[in-house]
């Protein structure tokens, strides 16, 4: 999708750009994407999938021709990031599943994201290499080492172009510090360090230390029989380095400071909405779990995301969201079918635009949807490859709930 | 509108999506399992209220319930050990230095087991000579199929299923192995299950069982009503008597049975098994006794 030029939020279009991936809709269980994440420029794409490989997508840069329509994306590098793994010790398989991708701020020519499957989190560096040193003393041009007998003469060796090559390593592996399955990843604005969180217990670790971890948030009781909630997202403020929020399965968000104490059990607010008695149902708690939370570009809001609704809090205020919009409300009188097809539980996630006009979030049946705040409008596209040509402008859509 | 017919179809429901979950990859997902464990109390207890009458009727559980008002019910307690003990089972190896499955023990402590896939195991009795149905008055606890005496330390519940004889010994959460697959034992033996759980559980259809949530060796009842019992739904005599039997605190008891007075379950329930046992629908073979 790309937008069209346009001033205000309301003049923004939204066209058809292109479709990566498979095109029939026989895909593979190890082929369906797990996650994606722009970089920070927007110039790469991450997606990461079931099989635990990550497939980097770069645009073309600018046309000069049309310098308004920004570039396609292709294929820019492809790498095996997890594989699966078995604790024999618990009995326990450990899916390559990649559950979540955070590109690293950029610091020179190469790109470094993050990378995380249930148990283990990597670091890795994406470089490009288009030349060659040529003219080795010692080795000949194939790699097999000279007889030192043999030379005669010294040479420079020389830095020859090469067809671009792009190359994926891993530089770090942080494993062995979550019990329970990784849900979310965030990198802190210090750029030095960043937080891995649980269903339990979130661990603040360093980038360039892989033995140890410090663990800043526990909520696993003393005896599991007092259980009620497990964390469900954490992120880092993006401009404040002490700060971070977590949310939870109940449908609250936990900011903690960590200034005030080097375990942030105890949080320094907690945003909670009440449950209107009315919709009470038997499926309260699940709709009301936070999938997703995510802080605005300016750092003075929020966006939480629970199955049915998005809300935006106002970092000052704990007692109620500034702004609630439903996003598919007409799914509430089928939570029951919802449960039985576990549907229920899937995890939507949400985003800001760049100024925090426009929030996005996506729903069922290829459709994704956008809020724009300021002028209190919403619309509803449908990401279909059928019938979609490119740059063909998308229409909004009206979901009908029939008889 | 949720109906009682809804509850009851949720209970099912989310019974099979725990049992189910045992065998995903990637392990138990604590997260899910914790939102069914909430649509599970959602239902029963609206099943509960939308029985009450029915609930009346079987022997009052006031000692039982009592222990649990001051609970609030809108906190899961006592029903996520078995979940617990399950997924501490999992996951205690990287907070120790060697794994070991733990089931909840009265003192909290752990007790280092090999580990076993308990799936493998049939319920096997080790003796079947005292357990006749005419003799089955529940209430008699002295009669003479050994049953320990409950103390705080070595709690003990004996399961039977009234099709196969098989009598089953729990014992601080272990689970002794009566359901290894083996000729019968010589009386008073009892071969310990390599994996412990707590099996605070009603040996029930597969379709119907409490959530226990270790992965319970069972199998399929023998029953004249097989036929004709749909896998799919639950008879209403079968919920309901399962639910009286297990009455308003029910869950909550199950799972905290190390926290409850065996002496006070013993006389409130007793009562309740024996109507249970004999108006029961033929499903209902194996129950608790005490």
């Amino acid at each position: 999708m790309m937008a069209g030029p346009g001033g205000g939020s309301s003049d923004v279009q939204w066209c058809f750009s292109q479709v990566k991936g498979a095109m029939d809709d026989d895909v593979a269980e190890a082929d369906i994407i797990s996650t994606v994440e722009f970089n920070q420029s927007g110039e790469l794409l991450a997606t990461g999938d079931k099989g635990g490989r990550v497939v980097i997508f770069q645009q073309e840069p600018e046309s000069k021709n049309q310098p308004l329509r920004r570039g396609e994306y292709n294929v820019y590098s492809t790498f095996q990031s997890h594989e699966p793994e078995f604790d024999y010790l618990k009995s326990l398989e450990i899916e390559e599943k990649i559950n979540k991708i955070r590109w690293l701020p950029q610091k020179n020519a190469a790109h470094f994201l993050l990378s995380t499957n249930d148990k283990t989190i990597k670091l890795w560096k994406i470089s490009e290499r288009d030349k060659r040193p040529e003219g080795y003393n010692l080795k000949e041009e194939d790699g097999r080492y000279k007889d030192p007998s043999t030379v005669t003469t010294l040479r420079v060796p020389v830095l020859m172009p090469m067809d671009l090559m792009v190359e994926a390593s891993p530089r770090r592996v942080f494993a062995n510090a979550h019990t329970y399955h990784i849900n979310s990843i965030s990198i802190n604005s210090d750029c030095e360090t960043y937080l891995s969180a649980d269903d339990l217990r979130i661990n603040l670790w360093h980038q360039e230390i892989t033995d140890r971890s410090f663990n800043i948030v526990d909520i696993k009781p003393a005896n599991m029989e007092d259980l009620t909630e497990v964390i469900t997202a954490a992120e880092f403020h993006p401009n404040q380095c002490n700060t971070f929020v977590y949310s939870s399965s109940k449908g609250t968000i936990r900011m903690c400071d960590m200034r005030a104490s080097a375990l942030c059990d105890k949080h320094t607010k907690m945003f909670e909405e009440p449950e209107d008695p009315n919709n009470r149902s038997f499926f309260s708690e699940i709709i009301s779990s936070i999938s997703d939370v995510k802080f605005s570009n300016n750092g003075r809001y929020m966006m939480t995301r629970d199955y049915l609704s998005i809300k935006i809090w106002d970092l000052c205020m704990e007692t109620r969201p500034v702004e609630t919009y439903q996003v598919h409300e007409y799914l509430r009188s089928k939570l029951c079918s919802l449960y039985e097809n576990d549907c229920i539980f899937d995890k939507f996630e949400c985003c800001w635009n760049g100024n925090d006009s426009v929030v996005m979030t996506g729903s069922y049946n290829n459709f994704f949807r956008m809020f724009d705040r300021g002028y209190q409008q919403d619309v509803t596209y449908e990401a279909s490859r059928e019938n979609s040509r490119p740059r063909s402008i998308l229409k909004p859509r009206k979901i009908s709930t029939g008889c | 509108m949720e109906c009682a017919f809804d509850a009851k179809n949720l209970i099912s429901i989310s019974l099979r999506k725990i049992q189910s979950s045992r065998t995903q990859r990637g392990g138990i997902k604590l997260h899910k399992n914790l939102l069914v464990t909430y649509v599970l109390r959602n239902a029963r207890q609206f099943y509960l209220n939308k029985n009450a009458s029915q609930a009346q009727r079987s022997p009052p559980y006031e000692d039982v319930t009592a222990v649990h008002e001051k609970q609030d019910y809108l906190e899961l307690t006592g029903s996520f050990t078995e979940l617990a003990d399950d997924f501490y089972c999992n996951f205690t190896g990287a907070e120790a230095d060697s794994w070991h499955c733990g089931a909840h023990q009265p003192h909290g402590q752990l007790t280092e087991v090999p580990h076993q896939d308990a799936s493998s195991c049939a319920l096997v009795s080790p003796n079947d000579s005292d357990l006749m149905l005419s003799e089955a008055c529940w209430s008699c606890a002295d009669k003479s199929w050994e049953l320990p005496v409950p103390n705080t330390q070595a709690n003990q519940k004996t399961v039977l299923d009234l099709d196969t004889h098989v009598v089953t010994t729990v014992t601080n959460g272990y689970f002794h192995s009566d359901c290894c697959a083996q000729p019968k034992q010589p009386q008073g033996a009892q071969c310990h299950r390599k994996r412990k759980m707590d099996t605070s559980y009603f040996i029930v259809d597969p379709e119907f069982y409490l959530p226990d949530f270790v992965p319970v060796p069972f199998k399929r009842m023998r029953s004249d009503d097989d036929s004709h019992s749909d896998s799919e739904q639950l008879d209403n005599t079968n919920i309901s008597n399962l639910i009286s039997v297990l009455g308003s605190g029910g869950l909550s008891e199950f799972v905290s049975w190390q926290q409850t007075d065996l002496e006070q379950i013993f006389g409130t329930q007793t009562i309740c098994l024996k109507h249970t046992l004999f108006t029961g629908s033929g499903w209902t073979r194996a129950i608790e006794a005490f």
